[in-house]
């Protein structure tokens, strides 16, 4: 899932995929019942709503916990506790075939929309469906990947333009039992792992009339099934929940609905929306920043002593890396130069230092995220966090050598790295300029605006040398992380790795760990596999990421939720 | 007098094609790729290329602008199959960014603009002409010196600047003002005031200053034309002099300066705006900046720059009507 563009407090990170573990402060929690929660952004509205186009942490978090269930969910609660999965829709949190290639849910008694019509197993089927029309963008493809219907993707154009032969072959794939009450869901490889897929909420059910807003008019319309329903909804303005009356608590085990009121306010001033909350002033007493805290207040909120109990800075769930491209930078000691020679300290000190910024990075697998899968990373001992100028002008010999031809095209020409167009990656590309001069590698930068950089670095005509990306899993399993972003059309393969003469072995190793059921020996091989991409060096680490959030005193029962790295919502409530 | 609005009716209209026509190709030649820029993730070739074909950027550029004027005229369609959908005529477009029509996008955001630039307009030119008088009629005394001063001072703080401050502190540090929120005067007329007080007084300040001292520099200029003089010599009193004699000519020009500074306004207070939360046309169009959300882009100039022209035409009406001589030209 993807991390939300925070203009001004993140500027060359950019995120696609989502989850984490992680102890965090938090304030006390009283049962919270009744009264408005109030939630503060810039943003001018939530980028989707839209079950099936929802794909971003804190939107999915934010829809998970008032709006839309899925067939399961996650645990509410702080720390690795968060990441357990838990039925929602379904009686329980799925169950295999023995070859791992069919998984059946059974949808619980009482589960009904807000108009109090049941939902039935044809509603999340559709709800599935929608994920594969061309109209719907920016939702994951996960059902596309892994349903098992013939021709994949391009044989089934979703439900709005399938001919009745298209929509068979998607309803060989995903069967509804007669009774309404049992989805099964036939997948073209072996998953262990499946029913995580389905807490995102490409698995939640739609009407099969879309409330009468069929296809972009649903992500400002959406029908709610969980406990509460829109009352309004203004773009720029603000979003209004109530209760929904026909949310039926005795079906759903971990929803608390704490508060009678749940308003957004979009749109509001970023520094105003700190004073609100610091001061106490205007909504900010019953108010938390979904944008988390402007970086120019940092200090302050966690050197004052008032903020103490409202305020948190911990790991969320995403790395940040460059991606190098291998089809340009074909060779190894070039690629081991540019990591020597970065300075890292620097680069960290932009971003908010170790306080706020985050960890040094050692690979593409977050320990705080992925603790089963996470092994620390060998045979870098010598990087130094300001660059290794020494080592690095020593790998650029052996390259000289080695690769003659390449050497003189980094040296005379250079290499170019795509930035998201900001102040701070101009100031980000200033000081690895400086820092790779030193091993005489000339670097040259093409800042890209946000909107734009996902459609050029994806297009291996168009992108650089080296690529700013960051990514966090979309569930506890580094298979979202190695596949994606190492595996030929994984989704996000910007490093090219299958330029590489050693990606055929790391192929097949991936696909032992996919295939593998033993969730601890998949995490050993998973380990392995970070450690292979950093000795082949497709990517340049940078950091283990940290979020700041603060919230008014008035406001309970504040933590962070690991599986979308951003506030338990769940939870929070406000003080009688 | 008929046909002369007519005429200046058609050169209006044909100004407002020429504008569309810049405009159009004007955006249609950045350096953008309208299919790219609403990929998202999961963005691949094909994705884009289908993008490219649902938003009809596939066709050569003649052809969209066509579509374009067409959608104006009958509206415009929109998606495929059951999801497919339309703008109604008067069609500027569709935004993949914000899931809207762009006309029913402006019609949203025009109120709110409305609103701010009345109020803040009659502030300023309220206030302005009475300080300006005011100063004129104490020249050389201690209020001229004051105003003057003032005005200085308004003029050289960017609206950015005390909007922030004002946020900052009157709203976010001591609670004196509600917080920025937009509430239609017919709904609550009483949170619609309190609440669009602030950025009146933050855009009007500007405004308010120049005002002050053109109207200080008519009212000099013209007291000391011979009529007025002549009016003093009659032993007309001073009220009169002023309020019948010297304002009325003094204030001719600020009223068309009025009146093109509103339809500048009516184009959106971006920075108010934004600062202060009004979802008006000046946030709408910096938001589509930001995003690139070109049809919006489009539409929002196309509005702006038919208010100039509308706000010119009726300019030249009433001088026409002032002055016959107008015509003749």
């Amino acid at each position: 899932m993807a991390r939300k563009k925070l203009g001004v407090k993140i500027s060359a990170v950019l995120a696609v995929s989502a989850l984490l573990v992680s102890a965090c402060s938090s304030s006390s929690t009283d049962d919270g019942k009744g009264g408005t929660v109030t939630y503060l952004t810039h943003a001018e509205k939530f980028l989707h709503l839209d079950p099936q186009r929802n794909y971003t942490g804190q939107d999915l978090a934010f829809s998970v916990t008032y709006l839309t269930r899925s067939l399961v969910s996650y645990n509410t609660a702080e720390g690795a506790a968060g990441t357990e999965l838990v039925a929602d829709l379904a009686t329980d949190t799925g169950t295999p075939s023995e070859d791992l290639k069919t998984w059946t849910f059974t949808l619980r008694d009482g589960v009904t929309f807000e108009d109090g019509s049941p939902i039935t197993c044809a509603e999340v089927a559709y709800g599935v469906s929608r994920s594969y029309a061309a109209d719907l963008t920016d939702g994951p493809a996960f059902a596309e990947a892994f349903l098992d219907i013939e021709g994949g993707a391009a044989a089934y154009p979703g439900p709005y333009e399938a001919t009745a032969e298209q929509q068979a072959l998607f309803d060989q794939a995903v069967e509804c039992s007669e009774d309404g009450k049992t989805i099964t869901f036939h997948l073209n490889t072996p998953m262990a792992d499946f029913n995580y897929t389905t807490a995102l909420l490409t698995f939640s059910p739609v009407p099969l009339d879309e409330g009468g807003n069929v296809g972009e008019a649903y992500d400002q319309n959406i029908v709610s099934s969980g406990p509460y329903k829109i009352d309004s909804y203004t773009p720029g303005k603000s979003l209004n929940l109530v209760r929904n009356e026909n949310w039926n608590p005795d079906s759903d085990d971990f929803r608390k609905a704490l508060p009678d009121k749940v308003v957004v306010k979009f749109a509001q001033d970023e520094k105003g929306i700190d004073e609100y909350i610091i001061n106490g002033t205007g909504p900010g007493k019953t108010a938390l920043s979904l944008d988390g805290i402007y970086p120019d207040n940092l200090e302050a909120v966690f050197s004052s002593a008032d903020m103490e109990n409202r305020r948190l800075n911990d790991y969320d769930i995403y790395v940040t890396y460059t991606a190098i491209n291998v089809s340009k930078m074909t060779c190894l000691p070039i690629r081991q130069a540019v990591f020597y020679a970065t300075d890292r300290e620097a680069l960290r000190a932009l971003g908010g230092g170790s306080q706020f910024g985050g960890d040094f990075a050692d690979g593409v697998i977050k320990p705080a995220t992925l603790p089963t899968d996470y092994k620390a990373v060998t045979g870098y001992e010598d990087a130094k966090p300001e660059g290794n100028a020494e080592k690095a002008i020593e790998l650029m010999n052996q390259a000289k050598t080695e690769c003659p031809d390449e050497y003189k095209r980094v040296t005379t020409e250079g290499i170019t790295r795509d930035y998201v167009d900001s102040d701070v990656s101009r100031q980000g590309f200033a000081i690895t300029q400086e820092a790779l001069a030193k091993a005489g590698i000339k670097l040259e930068a093409n800042f890209i605006d946000g909107g734009s950089y996902y459609g050029v670095i994806l297009n291996p005509e168009t992108q650089g040398d080296l690529s700013a990306a960051g990514w966090g899993p979309d569930w506890l399993n580094a298979s979202t992380v190695i596949p994606p972003l190492f595996i030929e059309n994984g989704g996000f393969d910007v490093s090219r790795a299958q330029y590489d003469p050693k990606y055929e072995e790391f192929k097949a190793l991936v696909d032992a760990a996919k295939a593998n059921p033993d969730r601890a020996s998949q995490g050993e091989q998973w380990a392995a596999l970070n450690q292979f991409v950093m000795d082949q060096m497709w990517v340049l680490p940078g950091l283990f990421t940290k979020t700041q959030y603060h919230w008014g005193s008035n406001l309970t029962g504040v933590y962070l939720w690991a599986p979308y790295g951003c506030p338990g919502f769940n939870d929070i409530g406000v003080k009688k | 007098m008929g046909i002369y609005i007519l005429r200046r009716s058609l050169y209006a209209l044909a100004l407002l094609f020429v504008i569309s026509l810049v405009v159009f190709v004007l955006f249609a030649s950045l350096p953008f790729d309208p299919a790219s820029l609403t990929c998202g993730k999961n963005c691949t070739a094909d994705v884009i290329e289908a993008n490219r074909i649902r938003l009809g950027y596939d066709l050569p550029l003649w052809e969209q602008y066509l579509k374009f004027l067409q959608g104006i005229v009958s509206g415009r369609e929109y998606g495929h199959g059951v999801a497919a959908f339309s703008c109604p005529a008067p069609a500027l477009g569709y935004s993949f960014f914000k899931q809207e029509c762009v006309t029913s996008l402006l019609i949203t955001a025009l109120p709110p603009t409305i609103w701010l630039a009345l109020g803040s307009v009659t502030l300023w030119v309220g206030t302005g002409v009475l300080l300006g008088i005011w100063a004129a009629r104490r020249r050389g005394g201690a209020p001229d010196h004051i105003i003057n001063v003032l005005t200085v001072f308004a003029t050289s703080m960017p609206t950015f600047l005390t909007g922030q401050m004002a946020l900052t502190f009157l709203i976010g540090k001591f609670g004196l003002i509600p917080p920025p929120d937009y509430y239609e005067p017919y709904q609550d007329f009483p949170k619609f005031f309190m609440t669009m007080l602030l950025p009146w007084i933050i855009l009007a300040l500007p405004g308010l200053a120049i005002y002050a001292r053109l109207t200080r520099g008519f009212v000099l200029e013209t007291g000391s034309e011979d009529f007025v003089r002549t009016a003093r010599a009659k032993g007309l009193p001073e009220k009169t002099i002023l309020w019948r004699h010297t304002l009325r000519p003094a204030l001719s020009p600020l009223t068309t300066l009025a009146a093109m500074d509103l339809a500048f306004m009516l184009g959106g207070a971006v920075v108010t705006e934004k600062i202060f939360s009004i979802p008006g046309l000046g946030r709408l169009t910096i938001q589509s900046v930001i995003e690139y959300d070109l049809p919006v882009i489009v539409g929002t100039t196309m509005l702006a720059a038919t208010f100039i022209v509308v706000a010119n035409l009726i300019v030249d009406i009433l001088y026409s009507v002032i002055d016959p001589r107008v015509r003749l030209k």
